[in-house]
């Protein structure tokens, strides 16, 4: 693969997304969304809940369709769902009628359909040894905590090799405890596989400690990237060396302070009229490509 | 232990004994008992009351088979009816029974008939001794009855034979051109008509309550007769076991058929030449009597057991048949809106028709496929039963399969669309098991339809089993057949209630809450 396609390894090019409402109008959720990730990057895409960053995600996996826009993921374009693309969503969505290591193994199996019974069936097992649930491959998801599901759900979606690994909120429902053991876990792994990744979440210190870059996106409807910033911090990360960080308060005020403003911004009454606004979407949108594209070049 | 016997108990729907184990176990006996009270005590009480007041009504429902048979009578059946079962198989066994074991048992019976018999004598010695006794004195009542009521009769007739010639009379001196006097007749004539009318149902009553009389006897009475009828049943069951044994067996009749064939062997060996065509068309005679006597059975009625055995394979064929139809059905409607949308109107139309429209359609149908009933491998009325029973029976799974498929979690849609399954992956691997629970509530409302359905559509084709059995002894029309006809009520209850536990079962393991790993 050329470094170009090394550099430009996903892009996100106008992506969009409206829906039509019982009165015929349609209600753009997001609205010219640009985004240009490197091979093996992480990008944060952080967000106030219901901007829409989740449906920038389920369009990337696939799982909704693209109204405006296209995604390119390694020079093709997504049409639909696929396993080069695998998804850890909220809640650990497992069959609830398979073992943990069914689980895993039902994509290993079609993932890996030329591969002998036995290589399998060891694919499943490094995986799930690899998130920690050596002892409890054979166990129901009924017999496992949330966080042992999610780990599962992680161990099922990087089983399956894929080009890029979107993961929605992954730990959203978890305590915090156990969202940080999960975050090293995922670390860990991905420096290891080195996969392109985008993590969907609204948490300011996830996002820090686990991501390359951090998409800011505004406020929807009509979200867009607002703002993008790159993480200073070496790989493989120690919690305690990116905390202790003296640069670590700073990107977490810019943060923070970014969200704060888009809070305000969405009480403000009376919205800009329609016509107005598309005008300044095509400015915005230039700049906005021209940023995404010097982050990747830099 | 505890444990394990509690999860069983639970898997097999019985949770109501659950505080039984636990009492054993001495764990919060207080608890338990107020639970035993509840879920035992109170249900068991509530059935002795119902079993009571049926007791109590029984006797004054009076209907033309005798008054409706109490709780006592019905019990009396189910010995009754598992007597001639066990008869007729005791027949059917000594038919075809050889050698040392046919000996032995004649030798049994043989010394079992001459107790009975002896017994028997005994019985009706006792019972002629007080018929004497007895008439002497029911002779006088009845007397002075019967004097009653002719003197009643008597009296009726003559009033009447007055009143008449009165009216014929008034009649003879009527101003018939006026109008009052006229009327007047008339309404005498009237009352006349009623009065007699009402003279002669008293009468009716008089002599129904002599009939009355005339049967009712002493109890010692009624019970020396009804044991000399058992005896005489009894006796009669024995004889024939016995000629079964000997002279009725199979292996007696194969021998005099052979011997037979030997003889027509001989005859046509010493045929004059005009008799040979004759004498050889009697030795093939003999031949097929061997042959058919060899492979003889006892041709056995079919017994209260067999019905119920009948009946219940007949529904498990037409759940089969239903479920066949009714879950590929269910799953390409709940996979596909357009299937849906196109079969909502048949199976809503389908839906509400009753077993006793399906019946004499479908009767006709299998007729037409089936033309000579009686080589066929299924009995035309037994498959018109089992395909009404899938007509009835086939819905609440269809309509049950079709919500399950189409309430998948979306999650679940998710990571099929994700790893991009195969149709059939996608199928046997997400959407059959996430609606499997669904599917088995709908297995279990069909299989109890369908075992209602069959009973009616066996009452109607006279498609052996217990429809039938009612069927039968409702024309039947004895006292005896009335109860058995409320046994037949228990023993379907009984049997849909199995039917419905062993589907529960059933739901259990199947269903992902953790049923399934409670074994």
């Amino acid at each position: 693969m050329s470094t170009g396609g090394e550099q430009r390894y996903v892009e996100l090019f106008r992506l969009s997304k409206a829906y039509p409402n019982p009165y015929g109008d349609r209600v753009t959720v997001v609205d010219g969304f640009n985004l240009i990730m490197k091979r093996g990057e992480v990008v944060s895409l952080i967000g106030h809940s219901g901007c829409g960053k989740s449906t920038v995600l389920t369009m990337v996996a696939g799982l909704n369709s693209i109204s405006e826009g296209s995604v390119v993921l390694s020079g093709k374009e997504v049409t639909s769902a696929g396993p080069d693309r695998a998804v850890v969503f909220q809640s650990p969505c497992l069959l609830p009628w398979m073992t943990a290591i069914q689980n895993v193994r039902l994509g290993v199996d079609r993932v890996f359909a030329h591969g002998t019974r036995q290589q399998r069936k060891e694919i499943c097992e490094y995986y799930l040894d690899a998130v920690g649930l050596a002892d409890s491959m054979d166990k129901y998801p009924r017999e496992l905590s949330g966080g042992m599901q999610q780990r599962v759900g992680i161990a099922r979606a990087i089983a399956l090799k894929p080009k890029m690994l979107l993961l929605d909120e992954p730990f959203g429902r978890l305590d915090s405890l156990t969202r940080m053991e999960l975050q090293d876990v995922i670390l860990k792994i991905l420096d290891r596989e080195k996969i392109t990744t985008m993590l969907v979440t609204h948490d300011v210190d996830e996002a820090i400690y686990m991501a390359d870059r951090i998409c800011m996106m505004t406020t929807g409807p009509m979200a867009r990237v607002g703002q993008i910033l790159d993480m200073p911090f070496e790989r493989p990360r120690r919690r305690e060396e990116v905390l202790e960080d003296p640069l670590y308060y700073d990107l977490r005020g810019c943060l923070v302070s970014f969200l704060e403003e888009q809070d305000r911004r969405k009480h403000r009454p009376a919205p800009v009229p329609k016509i107005a606004e598309s005008d300044a979407a095509k400015s915005a949108d230039a700049s906005d490509q021209a940023d995404a594209l010097a982050h990747a070049e830099a | 232990m505890k444990y394990k016997i509690i999860r069983l108990l639970d898997v097999a729907g019985m949770n109501c004994f659950e505080p039984v184990v636990r009492l054993c176990y001495g764990e919060e006996p207080r608890q338990q008992v107020r639970k035993i009270g509840l879920f035992i005590v109170a249900p068991v009480v509530v059935f002795a009351l119902f079993i009571g007041a049926w007791a109590a009504i029984a006797p004054f429902i009076k209907t033309k088979a005798g008054s409706l048979p109490s709780p006592v009578d019905v019990a009396g059946s189910l010995v009754d009816v598992y007597e001639f079962h066990w008869r007729e198989y005791a027949k059917k066994a000594d038919f075809a029974r050889t050698g040392d074991d046919r000996d032995t048992t004649l030798a049994l019976v043989t010394q079992q008939l001459a107790d009975a018999t002896e017994r028997k004598a005994v019985v009706e010695a006792e019972l002629a001794e007080l018929t004497a006794t007895l008439d002497a004195e029911t002779a006088a009542t009845l007397k002075k009855y019967e004097e009653a009521i002719e003197n009643q009769t008597l009296v009726y007739h003559a009033s009447q034979f007055e009143r008449e010639q009165e009216l014929h009379k008034l009649g003879d001196k009527l101003e018939v051109s006026q109008d009052e006097p006229r009327e007047q007749y008339v309404a005498s004539v009237r009352e006349h008509q009623t009065l007699s009318a009402r003279e002669s149902t008293h009468l009716k009553e008089l002599r129904s309550d002599l009939a009355a009389i005339r049967k009712s006897t002493t109890p010692q009475f009624a019970a020396l007769l009804r044991e000399k009828n058992d005896l005489d049943q009894e006796t009669q069951f024995l004889d024939k076991r016995a000629s079964l044994l000997s002279d009725g067996n199979r292996r007696s009749n194969v021998a005099s058929a052979a011997l037979t064939l030997k003889n027509a062997d001989a005859a046509l060996a010493a045929a004059a030449p005009g008799q040979r065509y004759d004498a050889t068309l009697d030795y093939l005679g003999a031949e097929e009597r061997v042959l058919s006597s060899a492979g003889a059975i006892y041709a056995k009625p079919p017994t209260f057991f067999d019905q119920v055995f009948t009946s219940i394979e007949c529904v498990f064929v037409g759940f089969l048949f239903a479920t066949a139809i009714a879950i590929p059905i269910g799953v390409l409607c709940g996979l596909n809106k357009v299937i849906m949308a196109s079969l909502s109107p048949l199976i809503s139309l389908f839906k509400p028709v009753s077993p006793i429209v399906w019946l004499p359609i479908v009767f006709i149908v299998v007729g037409g496929f089936i033309e000579r009933p009686d080589e066929a491998w299924v009995k035309p009325a037994f498959l018109s039963s089992a395909i009404t029973v899938a007509l009835c029976s086939l819905w609440p799974t269809l309509v049950n399969t079709a919500l399950g498929v189409a309430s998948i979690d979306k999650d679940h849609l998710n990571v099929a669309r994700v790893l991009r399954l195969s149709m059939w992956d996608r199928l046997t691997k997400i959407v059959i098991p996430s609606a499997l629970p669904l599917i088995f509530t709908g297995l279990r409302i069909s299989l109890g339809v369908g075992w209602m359905v069959l009973i009616a559509a066996e009452l109607l084709s006279s498609s052996p089993g217990l429809g039938k059995f009612v069927w039968d002894m409702f024309n039947n029309g004895s006292s005896d057949t009335f109860s058995q006809m409320l046994l037949t009520v228990f023993v379907v209850g009984v049997v849909g209630l199995l039917l419905d536990r062993i589907m529960i079962v059933f739901q259990r393991l199947v269903s992902f809450d953790g049923g399934a790993t409670a074994l």
